[in-house]
């Protein structure tokens, strides 16, 4: 059943994804100022937007153990904060090799790309704290507590950062891609948003049934010891 | 519209792909060596369980 | 009333043993100072660049110094299992958390206190508005302290725990770092005030937040 899901969902998106890129590449235009590396944002937005969803619903998912102490709720959490991870990586790729075509730089210290090394780092740490605490349910409890601090820190990293680069501008100019596009050019990021996050969504599946897999590992091997 | 905006957008999009792929091919990895030890440690409770019989 | 009198003694102990040990306090002065005179060798700049750098300068030294008698915080307690004796006590988790703050905040302040005419002396820049920085000080000490001292218990019981703490704390701090830092500058330089105000307000948004979020989940973190 749970393979049948996971089936259907990389399809659908694999399915929305190349019919998207058909209309990306021919249909959409050139943008005025840009050219055409602007058809990056169709994969770096939805990108950003698809790890910023997995943290906040991993943190409620940290939360919802807590509560309930249900071990296959840290599991989940762990599965979708490491997805996220992967999205935010190709968030940052993508915007590098934005950059470097529109900038001239590989690499700058604009709010955004800031901000979203900064998360990056916040959670390498999650997964850092998670391979160094060998009990699961104080590795679940710890991992809870660090991403709601991660999550409530994230928004205030955002704003400051952002308030940070108005007083002090970058050596280049900050183009907000994604205001003010028009309405035949917006379409296809949002459904290129629904294609990832079906695709995350299916990987969070397969992670979460390798962490079962793990736990069922950890409580064989008990029980084989305690011979 | 010059070559290298194509060349670039390339580049970006493949990039994309490429961690998509790589992280794929992980968890692939991982799947592998989590069965491999899973089958493992249900043959040393096996194992254990003839000889206490 | 009883909450308080708990917390100021449990605070009151880590300085205690502090004051008469005297280690972490003397450690991080030593690296302060180290860092500064690191930091001349890095930077060669005019003297109008070092005023505008000077915020960051001093608040990368506080951060690093601070994070020697954050780690030591919770460590101390595991010789002779004096952590288990600590939760077993009435105090709550969030007594023992909020004395060990106090604790810590006391001492990284006076760290500060005595990092500070250093950093005025080597790098030839006197504040304008003392009193006002050190306001700042204090507002971002706590922030600073606040998060690593929460680390610090969540850190407690692993295996690498001084690589952990600096490298989970220093992203969450970034808030908090960069008011601290845009405060620091402006007051130094003698800059208008008025535009980083925001800065004030961020500062004090971040302490009281994770105040009253490490207050709510410490006792989760310490016993479960």
């Amino acid at each position: 059943m749970r393979l049948k899901i996971i089936v259907t969902l990389c399809l659908l998106a694999g399915a929305i994804l190349a019919w998207n890129l058909h209309r990306i590449f021919l249909q959409v235009p050139d943008e005025a100022s840009q050219g055409a590396i602007f058809r990056i944002i169709y994969f770096h937005v939805p990108a950003a937007i698809t790890s910023f969803t997995g943290f906040y619903i991993a943190m409620f998912s940290g939360v919802g153990y807590l509560i309930g102490k249900d071990l296959r709720l840290d599991s989940i959490a762990a599965s979708i904060n490491e997805v996220s991870l992967a999205f935010a990586t190709i968030t940052i790729c993508t915007g590098s090799i934005w950059g470097r075509i529109i900038w001239g730089i590989w690499w700058t210290w604009d709010a955004r790309l800031t901000s979203y090394f900064v998360c990056l780092l916040i959670y390498f740490g999650y997964f850092m704290l998670r391979r160094a605490i060998d009990d699961p349910t104080t590795r679940a409890r710890l991992s809870a507590v660090l991403s709601i601090f991660a999550c409530v820190d994230i928004v205030l990293v955002w704003k400051s950062i952002e308030w940070f680069r108005t007083q002090h501008p970058g050596p280049v100019l900050e183009i907000r891609g994604g205001g003010g596009m028009a309405p035949g050019m917006e379409a296809p990021l949002w459904w290129n948003f629904l294609a990832f996050l079906m695709l995350a969504t299916a990987l969070v599946l397969v992670r979460t049934r390798q962490e079962g897999m793990r736990r069922e590992i950890d409580a064989l091997r008990r029980y084989a010891h305690a011979f | 519209m010059s070559p290298q905006n194509f060349t670039f957008m390339f580049y970006g999009f493949t990039v994309a792909w490429l961690i998509i792929i790589g992280y794929v091919i992980s968890i692939a990895l991982r799947e592998k060596t989590l069965r491999q030890e899973l089958d493992r440690v249900k043959r040393m409770v096996e194992q254990g369980e003839q000889s206490r019989q | 009333m009883r909450f308080l009198r708990q917390t100021l003694a449990i605070a009151a102990k880590d300085l205690r043993s502090e004051i008469r040990g005297k280690e972490a306090v003397n450690a991080s002065v030593s690296f302060a100072l180290v860092i500064l005179l690191l930091f001349s060798f890095a930077f060669d700049l005019e003297p109008e660049q070092v005023r505008n750098i000077s915020g960051g300068l001093l608040w990368l030294i506080f951060a690093f110094a601070g994070t020697l008698i954050l780690n030591r915080s919770f460590a101390r307690e595991l010789v002779n299992d004096c952590l288990d004796a600590l939760l077993a006590s009435p105090a709550s988790g969030a007594q023992l958390f909020l004395g060990k703050c106090i604790a810590n905040y006391v001492l990284i302040v006076i760290v500060e206190g005595i990092s500070l005419p250093f950093f005025v002396i080597f790098y030839n820049v006197v504040p304008q508005r003392l009193a006002l920085l050190f306001l700042v000080m204090l507002l971002g000490t706590w922030g600073i302290t606040v998060i690593g001292t929460m680390f610090s218990a969540m850190t407690v019981n692993l295996r690498l725990r001084e690589l952990m703490l600096p490298t989970l704390i220093y992203p969450m701090l970034i808030p908090a770092l960069i008011g601290a830092i845009e405060l620091s500058r402006v007051l130094i330089t003698g800059s208008p005030l008025a535009e980083s105000l925001f800065w004030f307000r961020v500062l004090v948004a971040f302490n009281v937040i994770f105040t009253i979020l490490a207050l709510a989940l410490v006792e989760i973190v310490l016993v479960g």
